[in-house]
């Protein structure tokens, strides 16, 4: 027994030798490494070979953005130096004050909001102050697949199409034979509240009030998103229940194999940004076939949807704050809005090197009508609002969790939305009592409120 | 005369244990089917690959580039499988060693106050893993164990479930043998090594295997610890298959299949020690 144990040592620790020995470095040991926590993607590699060669010095590995690995890390004060953060996640980072205050240092480096899109803008502030930058902006329209459209011999979507009209073509889709002899989904839904924001905005809808005192999505138009989601599923049957999905799917999950059930031509549509191009090399039978047209609009109004960044944030515990603001000087500059032209992830940070689609036409998808259309969707875009007064990310799960209950009709549109209400409006309510420095703001903002209904 | 597998009474049970058996057994199946599926296949609901490929294994090993895009993945995945081994490896070892020397204090020695720390020591097990995570990390912060091998093992060297299993065992070992020694002149060290430990070997092995198990497939906390892909174990560099601009669920699928290799292989040689060790969990001390 003794000799078994001591055995198993040995070979642990000899394995344990070998380990060490054969570990590489990465970068010369006089560098200054840079860590970027980020989604796995060959783009990034790209994006950073590109910064190193202009600044020799500084390396940067990317790592994992996992959320809660993040906030373990960063409450420790070993966190990455540089922090990908979506709308939710950026907010909750902010007031737990793990991030880097870059207002006054994005003027020096030239990264400040006015460098982006308009609408984005106030997503890159908490309070007034600014705390990311864009690597990449986002709003949504409907790519197709030609090739399916073809198949069932139906005409492409028009550019200025209503949602009777998308209804219309997802039915002809659905009740069309195709020549192939195969069945296709009309419309894929990839991200449930992706799609619910691109309806709410659609419909006019807000989350809250503009004091974000209340949550508004009891309102008439939010319901009216809330069943129109309903109805794209169960009336006009233009895009899967998650029974559906579920008996389609290989992976068996709702949602999980939205974008792939596209990419692999069993979809005419899918509503998604500009960064699907991405992936369009993986589906070689996606070459000439990829096309994009505007979310559909209401009679008499515009097209419009919501517009969103993955945006840069400093880690405020970071060991090289003057090279992390180098990397946000970066994604403001040409070179790297090339890269994201190029790359075709979504629409580079810089507004100015997106004026139009034939500034984003790329090797892949030449055709710069295709581009324009991520052009005006992000001119007709408007950021998700927030409140002060709850965290996002928890008012996102919830909206998500109701929107699985409204999937699986657990009870009505209408009904649902009254719950979800209900439920933020409460937690606010606990949010500012609890917290002396939330009620303070609620107070002023009340009296600001009642002060102009009063006239004064 | 009526077979006796056709009978009334047996057929209805073996028919709901084949359904059961198809239940537990179907994902198993489509992640090893799916393993073999081409890209533009693996969307499809049907099992049997219709036009299936090796292809993705040598892919997952960055052996060949992959098919559709012609390039090379550029993931580590046989330095993963190794670290994997090795982190395991080193958590086994020194887990069985810890546990049983605790498990042989609160089996075989009197000492006032034992039964109350074991208790105590056994309520840790009640505490979640998260809510311990940030206190250990900041932990492992301060000693400088961050993104390092020994920052995976020594957290996990020590073990209450380990010690309780182990104690079970011990008590089960007739306390003469322990008596016998003493008169022989053996002191605790030579009594735990030479009497203590060959007979609780049954217990050493179950345990060896439960603790591999976990730490084989262990996630969050090399999630959390590491930073230098060099270092990463195999389900934390899988996630490199997937991310938020597309899934390679045939890769993901293939690098599945290979990652649970030696978890079978352990689990079919060792399964006997396997249950008994479970039963062992179940017996009151």
């Amino acid at each position: 027994m003794k000799s078994a144990i001591f055995s198993a040592f040995a070979l642990f620790f000899g394995l344990y030798a070998v380990a060490l020995v054969t570990l590489q470095s990465d970068s010369p040991e006089d560098n200054v490494v840079l860590r970027w926590a980020t989604d796995p993607n060959p783009a990034r590699d790209r994006q950073v070979a590109a910064f190193t060669n202009a600044n020799p010095g500084i390396s940067v590995t990317t790592e994992s953005g996992d959320p809660t690995k993040l906030l373990v890390q960063c409450a420790t004060g070993v966190g990455p130096d540089l922090v990908d953060l979506s709308e939710p996640l950026f907010e909750t980072m902010v007031r737990a004050g793990l991030l880097l205050d870059l207002t006054e240092p994005a003027k020096k480096y030239g990264f400040s909001p006015d460098k982006t899109f308009a609408a984005v803008r106030p997503t890159l502030q908490v309070d007034g102050r600014q705390f990311r930058f864009p690597c990449n902006v986002n709003a949504q329209a409907v790519i197709f697949n030609k090739a399916v459209f073809d198949d069932h011999q139906l005409p492409y979507p028009q550019q200025d199409w209503t949602w009777d009209d998308f209804v219309e073509v997802g039915r002809a889709i659905r009740e069309t034979p195709s020549k192939s002899g195969r069945k296709h989904i009309p419309l894929v839904n990839w991200n449930s509240s992706f799609l619910f924001a691109d309806l709410l905005m659609a419909h006019g809808g807000r989350y809250f009030s503009e004091d974000g005192l209340v949550c508004l999505l009891d309102s008439q138009e939010a319901v009216a998103a809330f069943e129109h989601y309903h109805d794209l599923m169960f009336k006009h049957r233009v895009m899967p229940t998650p029974e559906q999905s579920a008996a389609m799917s290989g992976q068996g999950g709702w949602n999980s194999g939205g974008i792939n059930w596209f990419a692999s031509g069993e979809a005419a549509m899918i509503m998604i940004g500009r960064w699907f191009s991405v992936q369009a090399p993986r589906f070689p039978q996606l070459q000439g076939q990829l096309a994009a047209v505007p979310l559909p609009r209401f009679p008499d109004q515009g097209s419009r949807g919501f517009i969103h960044a993955r945006g840069l944030g400093v880690n405020a515990k970071t060991k090289h704050p003057e090279a992390a603001l180098k990397f946000l000087s970066y994604l403001a500059s040409p070179e790297y809005g090339e890269l994201i032209i190029r790359d075709g992830d979504a629409l580079p940070p810089s507004a100015a090197m997106a004026p139009d689609g034939a500034a984003l036409s790329n090797e892949q998808l030449p055709d710069a009508v295709f581009h324009q259309t991520f052009v005006d969707a992000a001119a007709n875009a408007r950021p998700i609002d927030t409140s002060p007064f709850i965290d996002s990310a928890q008012v996102q799960r919830w909206i998500a969790e109701f929107l699985e209950r409204l999937e699986n009709r657990v009870a009505s549109p209408s009904e649902l939305a009254r719950q979800l209400t209900t439920e933020i409006n409460r937690a606010i309510a606990r949010n500012i009592e609890r917290d002396s420095r939330l009620r303070q703001r609620a107070e002023a903002l009340r009296g600001e409120n009642k002060a102009k209904e009063a006239g004064l | 005369m009526s077979d006796p597998m056709l009978s009334s009474r047996f057929l209805p049970r073996f028919l709901l244990l084949c359904a059961l058996g198809f239940a537990l057994s179907a994902p198993f199946f489509w992640m090893v089917s799916a393993s073999f599926k081409p890209r533009a296949e693996v969307e499809k609901p049907h099992i049997v690959p219709l036009e299936p490929t090796l292809l993705n294994y040598p892919v997952v090993l960055d052996w060949l580039p992959d098919p559709v895009t012609d390039e090379f993945l550029g993931v580590r995945f046989g330095r993963w499988y190794f670290n994997s081994i090795l982190v395991a490896l080193g958590i086994t070892l020194f887990q069985v060693v810890t546990s049983a020397m605790a498990a042989y204090a609160f089996a075989r020695i009197a000492w006032p106050g034992r039964d109350r720390v074991f208790l105590l020591y056994l309520g840790t097990m009640m505490i979640p893993g998260v809510v311990t995570m940030i206190p250990n990390f900041q932990l492992m912060v301060s000693f400088g164990f961050v993104d390092t091998y020994h920052g995976l093992i020594i957290p996990a060297a020590f073990s209450a479930f380990g010690t309780f299993l182990l104690r079970q065992f011990m008590l089960s070992i007739p306390s003469s043998l322990d008596e016998a020694a003493k008169i022989d002149g053996a002191g605790h060290w030579r009594i735990f090594w030479d009497v203590i430990m060959p007979l609780a070997r049954p217990g050493l092995i179950a345990l060896c295997i439960l603790t591999f198990l976990g730490a084989y497939q262990s996630f969050f906390w090399p999630l959390v610890m590491l930073q230098d892909e060099q270092l990463f174990t195999m389900p934390v560099g899988m996630l490199r298959l997937d991310s938020s601009y597309g899934r390679q669920t045939e890769l993901i699928m293939a690098a599945t299949v290979m990652n649970i290799m030696p978890l079978i292989i352990i689990f079919v040689i060792f399964q006997k020690f396997l249950v008994k060790g479970l039963q062992l969990g179940g017996v009151k001390g």
